[in-house]
C-alpha cells in the first residue's frame, strides 16, 4: 500500500489505559471513521497516514510542503501485553498518552505512563501530547479541564480534549504532536557543532569533518 | 533492554495478530531502507561532482559547487563552513538572515533529517549498546524466525473467523459463543497433545480411542450451537473439526481484533477473470534472490462491476509458501483495469529450493472497508524454469486466470509409519480381546506435509473408514506428526483391505477442498487392476506381517483425483 514517494517517516504511538479509545481515536484520525464497539488491541498494531506538513518560516510566511508518512502504532493498554508495549516505546518519536475523560482511574495512571515513557523512550523527554478522550460524553465526565491543565503544564506538554466519538479535536491533537516532532528533529540538526556562531566564513574552529553540517 | 524480549509469553493466535503485525512493518521497513538509500545516493553524487573541483582550486578560483569562476574583488565567494570549500553566492541555501550552507552541506543535513538520522543519533545516546537503526520489530522477527522451527498453529483458523469476524450479524451472542467454543478447543488441544506421545498410545490406545470420541462430540455440540445461532457462522462447522489440534484461543475480543490487523483474510469477493499481467522473472545467483518485476495489467475486470471501480494490486507467493513471510504485494494502483506497477519483488532463496517451488501471481482489487476482489492468478512451476537462460528473464504477457488447483509435485514421497497392534498381554485371551478392541493400524509421522490428510480404510464389503487430520499452516517441508488410528479391524481383513492417504489444501469458505495428491496401500485392487507385486500391496504385507511394530514406508503421492476415495 506504501510507497516510497515521500520525504519523512515519522513514527508516532499511542498509549494509555485499556478502553480509554486509542484505537478508535487512530481509526478516527486515518480513516474518519468511528467505531463503538470495544475490540482490544492484542499487543501491538499500526495504522499509516500520509499528510502533508508546511512550515512557516520565522516571518511567518508559509514555507516549503512536505509530504509526511505517518506510521502511528497503537497499543494495547493491558497489563498482560506490558512488556511487549513499552518495548515499542523506544521506535517512536512522539506520543500519545491518552486518557478517558470519563474515568479518573485512567487519568490518575497518566504518572505511571509518564514513567514508562521516560524509562523506555528513545531520550529522556521525548514529545507527548497528554489527550483526554470521549469529550462527547460530557454526562459522565469524571476528570475536569483544569485539573488536567494542571498536570500537562506540570509535564509541560501540550493537552488536548477529543472525542473519537465526533472527530473533535483528533486531527489537532495529532497536528500538535507532529509540530513538536519536527521542531526537534530541526533543533537536532541545527544544534549539531559548529552551527551556533552565525553567518560568515570561516569561524574558530577547524573546518568540521566531513559529517558535519555547515555553519557559515 | 529488550534482549529478553520475545513473543514466547502470547498466546498462539495472539502471536499470529502480532506476527502478522511485524510483517506489516517489515514491509514498511524495506520501502523506507530503499527510500533512504536512494536519498543517500543522490547525495553522493552531489558530493562526488564537488569534490572533483578540489584539483582546480589552486589553478583557478571557482565555485566548488558549480565550477563558476570567482573573482577576486567582485564576487570572490565565501568559504562554507561545513566543507571548507568555497562557493560562489547562488550555491549557499540560506537558512535564515545570518546563516547559509553550501548545497552539498545543506544537502547533508537533509538527508539526515529525511532519513531519521536525527533520531537514531538522539537514541544512540540513551541506549548505547544498542543496534542503531534497528527496531524493536525487527529483532522480534529475528528471534522469532530463528526460535520456531515449526509452531504448530492454524492460519486457516486465523482466516476462517476472519471472514467469520467481518460479517455484519457477528454480535454479542457469537462473541460468546466464540467463547465457549474457546473451552471446548482448550480441552480438544489436550487430548490432542497425548496423541502425541506414542509411548502411551502403545500400551492403552483403548482409552485413547475413547478420548478420541469424546473430542468429536465436544466439537460437535459446538457445532451444533454455532449452526444454531447465526447463519453467516454455516460453515464454521468444517473448520471447528479439522483444527481440533490447534492449541488455544484467547478470548472473542482477540478474535474480532484481527480484522484491523489481518489484511491478508478480508472479505473475498469474485470478479469474472479477464486481462493479462505482464512481469519478469529472473534469479540472481550472486545473492540468492529471486525477483520478480512487475510491469502492470491489461484489459482487468472490474472489481466492483456495477459501480465500474478497480483499484488493483498484485500479491505473490512462493508456493507452497503461504505464511506472510512468503507474501509480496505492490502498491495499489487506483481507478485503473489497465494498471502500471513497475516494482519489483524480491525473495532471499537458495537456488535448489527453487526446483520446488510455484510462484503464485494474483491480482486483487483492493476495496473500501478491506474487500478484496479476486481478479486473477498466474502460476509459475520454477522448476521447469530456466534461470540461466538470460532471455527467460525478459518481460512476458500472461494471461490471467481463475484459481489454479494447485499443483503437486508429482515425486513428492510420502513418509509414512505405520503399525499394527496386537494386543497380547494374554495369549489365551488374545482373540477375545482382539475381538473386542481390534487391532489398530496406526500411522505417524508424515514427513511432507500439506495442509491436511484424510485416510479412509477400505474394508473388504466396501465399508469405508474415514478420517481426517487437523489442518496445518502451509509451510514447505514440515513434519506432521498426527495419528490416524484405525481400530475394530481384524488382521484378517486387514489383509483384504486398502488404505487410501489423500493430501488436501483446505479451501476458504463455501469453496470446496482441493485435492493434491493421494497414495494407497494394500491389497485390494484399487485402481481397477490388480497388481500382485505392486509397491502399494508390498509395502501393506510388510506392516501385517510385522505386528507391533513401526514400518517406514515411502510412497508416493498420484495427482489424480479419481483413483482415492475420500
Ligand atoms: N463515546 C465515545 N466512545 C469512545 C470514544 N473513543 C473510544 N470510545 C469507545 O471506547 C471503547 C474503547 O475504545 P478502544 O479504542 O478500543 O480502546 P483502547 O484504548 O484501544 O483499548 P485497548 O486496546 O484495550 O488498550 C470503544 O467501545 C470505543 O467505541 C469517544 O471519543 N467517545
Ligand atoms: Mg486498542
Ligand atoms: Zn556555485
Ligand atoms: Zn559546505
Amino acid at each position: 500500500m506504501t510507497d516510497g514517494d515521500y520525504d519523512y517517516l515519522i513514527k508516532l504511538l499511542a498509549l494509555g489505559d485499556s478502553g480509554v479509545g486509542k484505537t478508535t481515536f487512530l481509526y478516527r484520525y486515518t480513516d474518519n471513521k468511528f467505531n463503538p464497539k470495544f475490540i482490544t488491541t492484542v499487543g501491538i498494531d499500526f495504522r499509516e497516514k500520509r499528510v502533508v506538513y508546511s512550515t512557516r518560516s520565522p516571518n511567518g510566511s508559509p514555507g516549503k510542503a512536505f509530504k509526511v508518512h505517518l506510521q502511528l502504532w497503537d497499543t494495547a493498554g493491558q497489563e498482560r501485553f506490558r512488556s511487549l508495549t513499552t518495548a515499542f516505546f523506544r521506535d517512536a518519536m512522539g506520543f500519545l498518552l491518552m486518557f478517558d475523560l470519563t474515568s479518573q482511574q485512567s487519568f490518575l495512571n497518566v504518572r505511571n505512563w509518564m514513567s514508562q515513557l521516560q524509562a523506555n523512550a528513545y531520550c529522556e523527554n521525548p514529545d507527548i501530547v497528554l489527550i483526554g478522550n470521549k469529550a462527547d460524553l460530557s454526562d459522565q465526565r469524571e476528570v475536569n479541564e483544569r485539573q488536567a491543565k494542571d498536570l500537562a503544564d506540570k509535564y509541560g506538554i501540550p493537552y488536548l480534549e477529543t472525542s473519537a466519538a465526533t472527530g473533535q479535536a483528533v486531527e489537532q491533537a495529532v497536528g500538535a504532536l507532529l509540530d513538536l516532532v519536527m521542531k526537534r528533529m530541526e533543533q537536532c540538526v541545527d544544534k549539531a557543532p559548529g552551527a551556533a556562531n552565525g553567518a560568515g566564513t570561516a569561524g574558530p574552529e577547524p573546518p568540521a569533518p566531513r559529517g558535519a553540517r555547515c555553519a557559515c | 533492554m529488550t534482549s529478553d524480549l520475545n513473543l514466547n509469553f502470547l498466546k498462539e493466535l495472539e502471536r499470529e495478530a502480532v506476527l502478522e503485525v511485524l510483517y506489516r512493518d517489515q514491509a514498511m521497513r524495506k520501502i523506507e531502507e530503499e527510500r533512504v538509500r536512494k536519498l543517500k545516493m543522490q547525495l553522493q553524487q552531489l558530493r562526488w561532482k564537488g569534490t572533483r573541483s578540489v584539483s582546480h582550486e589552486y589553478q583557478e578560483r571557482s565555485c566548488a559547487r558549480c565550477h563558476r569562476p570567482l573573482g577576486l574583488l567582485l564576487n570572490r565567494g565565501a568559504v562554507c563552513n561545513g566543507c571548507s570549500h568555497r562557493v560562489c553566492s547562488e550555491c549557499r541555501v540560506c537558512l535564515n538572515p545570518c546563516l547559509w550552507k553550501c548545497t552539498a552541506c545543506y544537502a547533508h543535513g537533509d538527508v539526515k533529517i529525511k532519513a531519521g538520522e536525527w533520531f537514531f543519533e538522539e537514541r544512540a545516546k540513551k541506549y548505547p549498546n544498542e543496534g542503531r537503526h534497528e527496531t524493536v520489530g525487527a529483532k522480534l522477527l529475528k528471534s522469532y524466525q530463528k526460535l520456531s522451527e515449526y509452531s504448530m498453529c492454524s492460519y486457516f483458523w486465523t482466516l476462517h473467523l476472519q471472514e467469520l469476524c467481518q460479517t455484519k450479524s457477528f454480535n454479542k451472542s457469537v462473541e460468546n459463543l466464540f467463547l465457549s467454543l474457546t473451552t471446548h478447543m482448550k480441552k480438544i488441544s489436550k487430548s490432542q497433545n497425548d496423541m502425541a506421545d506414542r509411548s502411551h498410545l502403545t500400551t492403552d490406545y483403548g482409552q485413547h480411542v475413547e478420548k478420541r470420541k469424546e473430542r468429536r462430540s465436544q466439537s460437535d455440540t459446538a457445532i451444533n450451537i454455532t449452526s444454531r445461532v447465526s447463519k453467516s457462522l454455516y460453515s464454521v462447522s468444517g473448520t471447528v473439526r479439522s483444527v481440533w489440534g490447534m492449541q488455544s484461543l484467547s478470548s472473542s475480543h482477540f478474535l474480532c481484533s484481527l480484522n484491523s490487523t489481518c489484511t491478508e483474510y478480508g472479505n473475498f469477493g469474485k470478479a469474472n477473470v479477464t486481462g493479462e499481467i505482464e512481469f519478469a522473472i529472473r534469479y540472481i545467483f550472486k545473492a540468492c534472490v529471486l525477483e520478480i518485476s512487475i510491469r502492470g495489467c491489461k484489459n482487468l475486470a472490474y472489481g466492483e462491476e456495477k459501480k465500474k471501480k478497480c483499484n488493483p494490486y498484485v500479491k505473490v507467493y512462493l508456493l507452497p509458501d503461504k505464511s506472510p513471510r512468503s507474501k509480496r504485494k505492490t502498491a495499489v494502483k487506483k481507478s485503473t483495469v489497465d494498471p502500471e506497477f513497475h516494482e519489483t519483488l524480491k525473495y532471499k532463496v537458495e537456488y535448489p529450493q527453487l526446483g520446488s517451488r510455484q510462484l503464485q501471481v494474483s491480482v486483487w482489487h483492493a476495496g473500501a472497508l478491506k474487500t478484496r476482489v479476486f481478479l486473477g492468478e498466474v502460476v509459475v512451476p520454477l522448476a521447469a524454469w530456466n534461470f540461466e537462460d538470460r532471455s527467460a528473464e525478459s518481460f512476458s504477457w500472461y494471461p490471467l486466470k481463475a484459481k489454479v488447483t494447485l499443483g503437486f509435485c508429482h515425486s513428492s514421497k510420502l513418509l509414512v509409519s505405520a503399525r499394527l497392534s496386537v494386543p497380547a498381554q494374554d495369549k489365551n485371551f488374545q482373540l477375545e480381546k482382539q475381538m473386542r478392541e481390534g487391532p489398530s493400524l496406526q500411522i505417524d509421522d508424515l514427513a511432507v506435509l500439506y495442509l491436511f490428510w484424510g485416510s479412509c480404510l477400505i474394508l473388504p464389503d466396501q465399508t469405508e473408514m474415514k478420517q481426517r487430520s487437523p489442518v496445518l499452516k502451509k509451510e514447505v517441508c514440515p513434519r506432521w506428526k498426527h495419528l490416524f488410528v484405525f481400530g475394530d479391524v481384524s488382521p484378517a481383513r486387514l489383509q483384504q483391505s486398502c488404505l487410501h492417504l489423500t493430501v488436501w489444501d483446505q479451501a476458504s469458505l463455501g469453496a470446496s477442498d482441493r485435492f493434491l495428491g493421494g497414495a494407497a496401500l494394500g491389497a485390494k485392487e484399487s485402481f481397477g487392476l490388480r497388481d500382485p507385486g505392486s509397491e502399494a500391496l508390498l509395502q501393506w504385507q510388510k506392516v501385517l506381517s510385522s505386528p507391533n511394530t513401526w514400518t517406514d514406508l515411502s510412497l508416493v503421492l498420484h495427482p489424480n483425483k479419481e483413483r482415492f476415495k475420500s
